[in-house]
């Protein structure tokens, strides 16, 4: 069936952009390869929070690089990425260390209970790992949204100074900001009632749920994945800005 | 505009912390017995090896501290507890952590907590970085939980899950639209387009199901569901990409309307020609977010099975298939709601005028 919806989604993206469409296909292909490797250095026992920004790096160059070519707008994308990479890399630590969701939670008891948990591979780094590559995709994406349509804001006004650049890059930001938290909000609703589904028929309470590291731990990867949205629009309008002026 | 912003911050920022507070001594609101941990002893230290010879290091504790709640309220208690090196299904507790405990076992931590710090969070960067329109997008998602509860509710009342979920889809996208960009011209065609392109999606899947049968697709990821998983994939698949078929929706039309707007006379072809353009921006975003936000979720499954001696194909025939599936139709659905939307916001643009 995957095979089948494949080739449907191949169809679809060359009918709306015959050049873009086999690029980003391709690109999903490598990045999903990359995926595997990086999960496989895991399992051979390498820092997971190493692999992660690992996978982060070459994810947002191919993204970048090869799905939308090399130029200024590309390499301030990339610049603002690795920061708000640093920053979030440092806050999930905290956040995960915390609030302990590394591990599965309860209800997946019965799906992994023919492994043995003796594994000597720590869940708190792969908690975080699995944090931050999964919201590579979202911050790349909003980066650069940000640093092309800023681009054409000043191809068109070159005049402009650094305040009044800087605020249509934040103006752009916001359309953005909607429209992730929308998206993002939804795929989480859409694992959560499965979810749902089961606290129900287990008679848990709302405080209960609250509770449960199932429903916590794919809560802060949704809400981080929206935080490094919200980061990357004034971080990547900085440096945009910034460095068109530059140029000048 | 600068005063009201820092007053609404301020306001925010109040309300936000006493909930902080709230939450953080609600125990009275629990019916099982709460403990905070004053002190924790560990006994003993084994190795264990599994059958690949992994070592991992079992630590044996004992756990003193304190009732917080119920009749047993300031009793002073000590339990045992075993932690792991790897923690897979156990918590590395720590002093000062809050923890259930039923018949003298600890059930898990307390993390209501950490739910509202990240709400808090999450409220405040939207709050600076949107203003305004970010907080509009709060009430939106909060309007959209809502139903979405409601819906689940319903179901559970004996409704038929597939037509509640089409019915309550419809209801996100009329109501996150109108939110967002107020009712006109714009978030009328924008609503039509998400309801033939759910229509359009679901016959898609059908055939494709129909045909397929679902082969190569394992539900073991839903085996502790207690229905049968094929009745909850569908539904599921359409919440998943409502969200991102209402954005491309919303996107397409407005920006044909402004294409109408600066240019009464543009003809249909170079309309379709660069909403193509504009859908194909679109496109390779929404499929990234959608790509590694499921492909992710795997990874902590993946290595438990590996590291068990598990061998790759097997894990892949197993375990990922059901994210892979899920990647697929967020992103078929977001693609095809391009040139529907096209379709619709000209003949509505074009139509009336």
């Amino acid at each position: 069936m995957n095979i089948v919806l494949a080739i449907i989604l191949f169809l679809l993206m060359i009918y709306i952009d015959f050049k873009r469409g086999i690029k980003l296909f391709l690109s999903l292909v490598f990045n999903f390869l990359i995926l595997i490797v990086i999960f496989y250095m895991i399992v051979l026992g390498l820092n997971p929070i190493i692999c992660a920004f690992l996978a982060c790096l070459i994810i947002s160059y191919i993204i970048l690089y090869f799905v939308n070519g090399e130029n200024i707008k590309t390499e301030c994308s990339l610049k603002s990425v690795i920061i708000v990479l640093i920053i979030l890399a440092i806050s999930i630590f905290i956040m995960t260390k915390l609030s302990r969701i590394a591990g599965f939670g309860y209800e997946s008891t019965e799906e992994i209970s023919m492994f043995s948990y003796d594994i000597h591979i720590d869940f708190t780094s792969i908690s975080i790992c699995l944090i931050l590559i999964s919201l590579i995709g979202a911050t790349v994406d909003a980066s650069i949204a940000i640093s092309s349509a800023l681009y054409e804001v000043y191809q068109n006004n070159k005049h402009l100074e650094f305040k009044e650049l800087f605020k249509s890059g934040m103006n752009i930001g916001k359309d953005i900001l909607c429209t992730t938290t929308n998206t993002l909000l939804f795929v989480f609703l859409g694992d959560f009632m499965t979810l749902m589904i089961w606290f129900y028929h287990g008679h848990y309470s709302f405080l209960e749920i609250m509770s449960a590291k199932t429903f916590l731990a794919e809560f802060i990867k949704i809400m981080f994945s929206a935080i490094g949205c919200f980061l990357v629009i004034p971080i990547t309008s900085y440096i945009t800005t910034h460095s068109l002026l530059k140029k000048k | 505009m600068n005063k009201k912003f820092l007053f609404i911050l301020s306001i925010i920022v109040i309300v936000l912390s006493s909930l902080l507070i709230f939450t953080y001594n609600n125990d009275f609101l629990y019916k099982d017995d709460i403990m905070r941990i004053t002190k924790i002893k560990t006994v003993k230290v084994e190795t264990n090896k599994n059958s690949l010879n992994f070592k991992e290091k079992h630590y044996y504790q004992k756990i003193y501290g304190v009732i917080t709640n119920g009749n047993d309220k300031n009793k002073h208690i000590k339990l045992d507890y075993e932690s792991t090196y790897s923690s897979v299904v156990t918590d590395k507790l720590k002093v000062g952590d809050k923890v259930f405990v039923d018949n003298d076992n600890i059930e898990g931590l307390k993390r209501d907590f950490y739910v509202v710090l990240m709400i808090s969070i999450f409220i405040l960067l939207l709050y600076i970085v949107g203003q305004f329109r970010g907080l509009l997008s709060v009430i939106s998602v909060l309007f959209n939980i809502i139903i979405f509860y409601i819906g689940i509710f319903l179901y559970f009342k004996g409704i038929n899950l597939l037509v509640l979920v089409i019915i309550e889809s419809i209801l996100f996208a009329c109501l996150s639209l109108t939110i967002a960009s107020g009712f006109n011209k714009k978030t009328l065609s924008a609503i039509l387009s998400v309801i033939i392109s759910i229509i359009f999606i679901l016959i898609l899947l059908s055939i494709v199901i129909l045909c397929t049968d679902y082969s190569g697709v394992n539900f073991n990821n839903l085996s502790f569901l207690t229905i049968p998983p094929k009745d909850i994939i569908l539904p599921e698949l359409l919440i998943g990409s409502i969200g991102a078929i209402t954005d491309v929706a919303i996107t397409i039309s407005s920006s044909i309307s402004e294409l109408i707007d600066k240019d009464s006379k543009i003809s249909t072809s170079a309309l379709n020609h660069s909403s193509k353009q504009i859908g194909s921006d679109i496109m390779s975003t929404m499929v990234n977010v959608l790509f590694f936000t499921y492909i992710c979720a795997e990874l902590p499954l993946f290595i438990l099975a590996i590291r068990n001696g598990y061998s790759f194909s097997n894990f892949m025939h197993e375990n990922i298939t059901l994210e892979i599936t899920r990647f697929l139709v967020g992103s078929i659905g977001i693609i095809l709601t391009i040139p529907i939307t096209t379709f619709i916001s000209i003949k509505v643009f074009k139509g009336g005028s």
